[in-house]
């Protein structure tokens, strides 16, 4: 009966209520991702003649003077915000999770969360214009205990610039993953605290050994969207720094938008952007392949 | 009793952490209200109380006012553009049978794995070939392409996962897809809903690159573009005016968020959201 009545709606109207999707995707997703490659071939500037130049552009950014400063400062960001991401709204999930009240509970949750509502670029205009200020925060309290000695430009100093950059959002607890990581440790079962409990297991040893474990699907997904937002994200740089000073914060992303939009190098700039979709794919196949979600590891064990 | 003393000790902590989160937003908000004056004289400090307290937001106000009703109007074209394409392709994916099904799905969620970083430069060029710079349609229509593919993934394991016998007795009374589409299916995403809302919502929203590579007219600046070039011009050693400005482009999402908080929460607890 089913069956027959499925078979009434013919495969016309099923591919006609698929057309807008993949109208869209072909038209503004598939387009631009095959125009990236080709021309990161292509000596190409906006209103000037465009001439193929094989892989010279990809050559070129070997040689470039912002490749070694840049990655460096890549694999900085990237290691400090795994760091943080596989931590702090963790233990503060787990935190929260802890509490008896109920009612306390959905409340500190929305309360953590409300941070959302502020635009990003609000947001590193408020580091920027209040905190990391010469009269901003920062300062003024230094100058408030005395130690006028230590205040100073916080993103305009070398030697403080890039920790500047990455302390921003502290103390990283706002936000969206505390609930990701709330939803996998409600997903675990009592009977495995009630069983690890009878063992002696407790407190830190018991977070470690079993919540950690659990929760491994929450960190792989957090994980990989954290190694791709940084070797992608470039806005904050963009707003706070320009990449300065000298090449102390720049990124490769970076350095594609300004060789696109200030030196009008669009297939320099393509090249670059190759190069990074490149990276970022094999960084998830690595993720994807070696880190074990917690469903994984269940299955390897059964 | 230990038990006692640990609940209290756990909310002194989540306090303490809580405080430092907000601190920055709560000083945002005093100091919105305080002149240059005021501020240069002591940083921390209260408003004084006076008509001059609301200066910081009539001026804000008047700069912002069309770039909020622009990324308005944006958000809500994609967000609902976004609910519709995505909630239909994924009932299609989900509930219907034919050829090259499993194929089509795949081909959809490849789309998640070109990153913005690969396409940017790309699809300035594209747009701009197309006649669409300086428009609301080349922010709406991206944006729709793109949305929809994790709106699909979400609604499809969604829709993959309420039960058989729901659609076997609606079919039985002679319902076509359509009406299990629009009386069965989506009554009960209303979580999915809210949350594909709302993350599509809160991309649109603080997207900033793209509007501001894409409208070059004020005219179709939107909030984030808009916050930006305020605070490269002239207005941003006004310290007060800009605050004001950071909480004026918060407070819709606000008032979206008291709205939708509690189906939200329950979409993302549902458990989606994993690897």
């Amino acid at each position: 009966m089913s069956i027959k009545r499925q078979k009434l709606v013919s495969t016309a109207a099923i591919y006609a209520m698929l057309t807008p999707t993949f109208g869209l995707l072909a038209v503004f997703s598939l387009v631009p991702f095959v125009w990236a490659f080709v021309t990161s071939f292509f000596d190409y500037e906006v209103g000037g003649e465009s001439r193929f130049v094989g892989f010279d552009n990809y050559l070129e950014y070997l040689h470039d003077p912002t490749l070694l400063p840049s990655f460096g400062n890549l694999l900085f960001l990237t290691v400090f915000g795994l760091l943080i991401v596989s931590t702090v709204p963790l233990a503060v999930a787990k935190l929260i999770f802890s509490l008896k009240s109920e009612k306390a509970r959905y409340l500190y949750r929305v309360l953590f969360l409300i941070p959302i509502v502020v635009p990003g670029v609000a947001g590193m205009m408020i580091w920027q214009g209040m905190i990391y200020n010469d009269t901003g925060l920062l300062n003024e309290t230094l100058r408030m205990l005395g130690r006028e000695d230590l205040t100073r430009g916080w993103l305009s100093d070398p030697r403080t610039v890039l920790w500047a950059v990455v302390f921003m959002g502290f103390p990283f607890a706002g936000g969206i993953n505390i609930l990701i990581y709330y939803a996998g440790l409600a997903g675990i079962s009592e009977s495995i605290h009630e069983a690890a409990e009878l063992d002696g297991a407790r407190g830190l040893m018991k977070f470690l050994k079993i919540d950690v474990p659990l929760v491994m699907s929450q960190i792989k997904l957090l994980t990989i969207l954290t190694v791709i937002g940084t070797v992608q994200g470039f806005e904050g740089m963009f707003i706070l720094t320009k990449g300065g000073p000298g090449f102390k914060t720049m990124v490769p992303g970076l350095w594609m938008y300004m060789n696109a939009f200030s030196f009008q190098r669009m297939g320099y700039a393509c090249a670059i952007g190759v190069l990074l979709f490149l990276l970022i794919l094999s960084l998830t196949i690595l993720n994807m392949r070696y880190f074990r979600s917690s469903e994984e590891l269940k299955a390897e064990s059964a | 009793m230990r038990n006692r003393w640990g609940q209290l000790a756990l909310h002194a902590v989540l306090i303490c952490i809580l405080t430092l989160t907000l601190a920055p937003f709560v000083f945002v908000i005093t100091n919105s209200m305080r002149t240059n004056s005021e501020m240069n004289h002591a940083f921390f400090g209260l408003p004084k109380f006076g008509r001059q307290m609301f200066d910081g937001y009539a001026y804000a106000w008047e700069v912002l006012r069309p770039y909020t009703l622009n990324t308005m109007l944006v958000c809500i074209v994609t967000g609902g553009g976004v609910v519709l394409v995505g909630s239909v392709s994924a009932y299609v994916f989900s509930r219907c049978k034919f050829k090259g099904r499993d194929t089509l799905f795949l081909a959809v969620l490849a789309f998640m794995m070109i990153p913005g970083v690969l396409t940017l430069v790309p699809s300035f060029l594209w747009v701009k070939k197309l006649g669409l710079l300086n428009s609301h349609w080349v922010l709406i229509l991206p944006y729709l392409a793109g949305g929809q593919v994790f709106a699909i993934f979400l609604f499809k394991s969604f829709f993959d996962g309420l039960p058989g016998e729901l659609f076997e007795s609606a079919r039985m009374d002679g319902a076509g897809h359509l009406k299990l589409y629009w009386s069965v299916v989506l009554p009960l995403s209303k979580s999915v809903i809210a949350v594909v809302g709302i993350v599509n919502i809160l991309g649109t929203w603080n997207n900033f690159l793209w509007p501001f590579i894409t409208n070059s007219d004020a005219k179709y600046h939107v909030i984030s573009s808009g916050l930006y070039l305020m605070n490269q011009s002239n207005v941003s050693s006004n310290f007060a005016t800009m605050f004001a400005a950071y909480v004026l482009a918060s407070i819709p999402l606000l008032i979206l968020f008291l709205y939708a908080t509690k189906p939200f929460m329950q979409g993302v607890t549902s458990g989606a959201f994993k690897a």
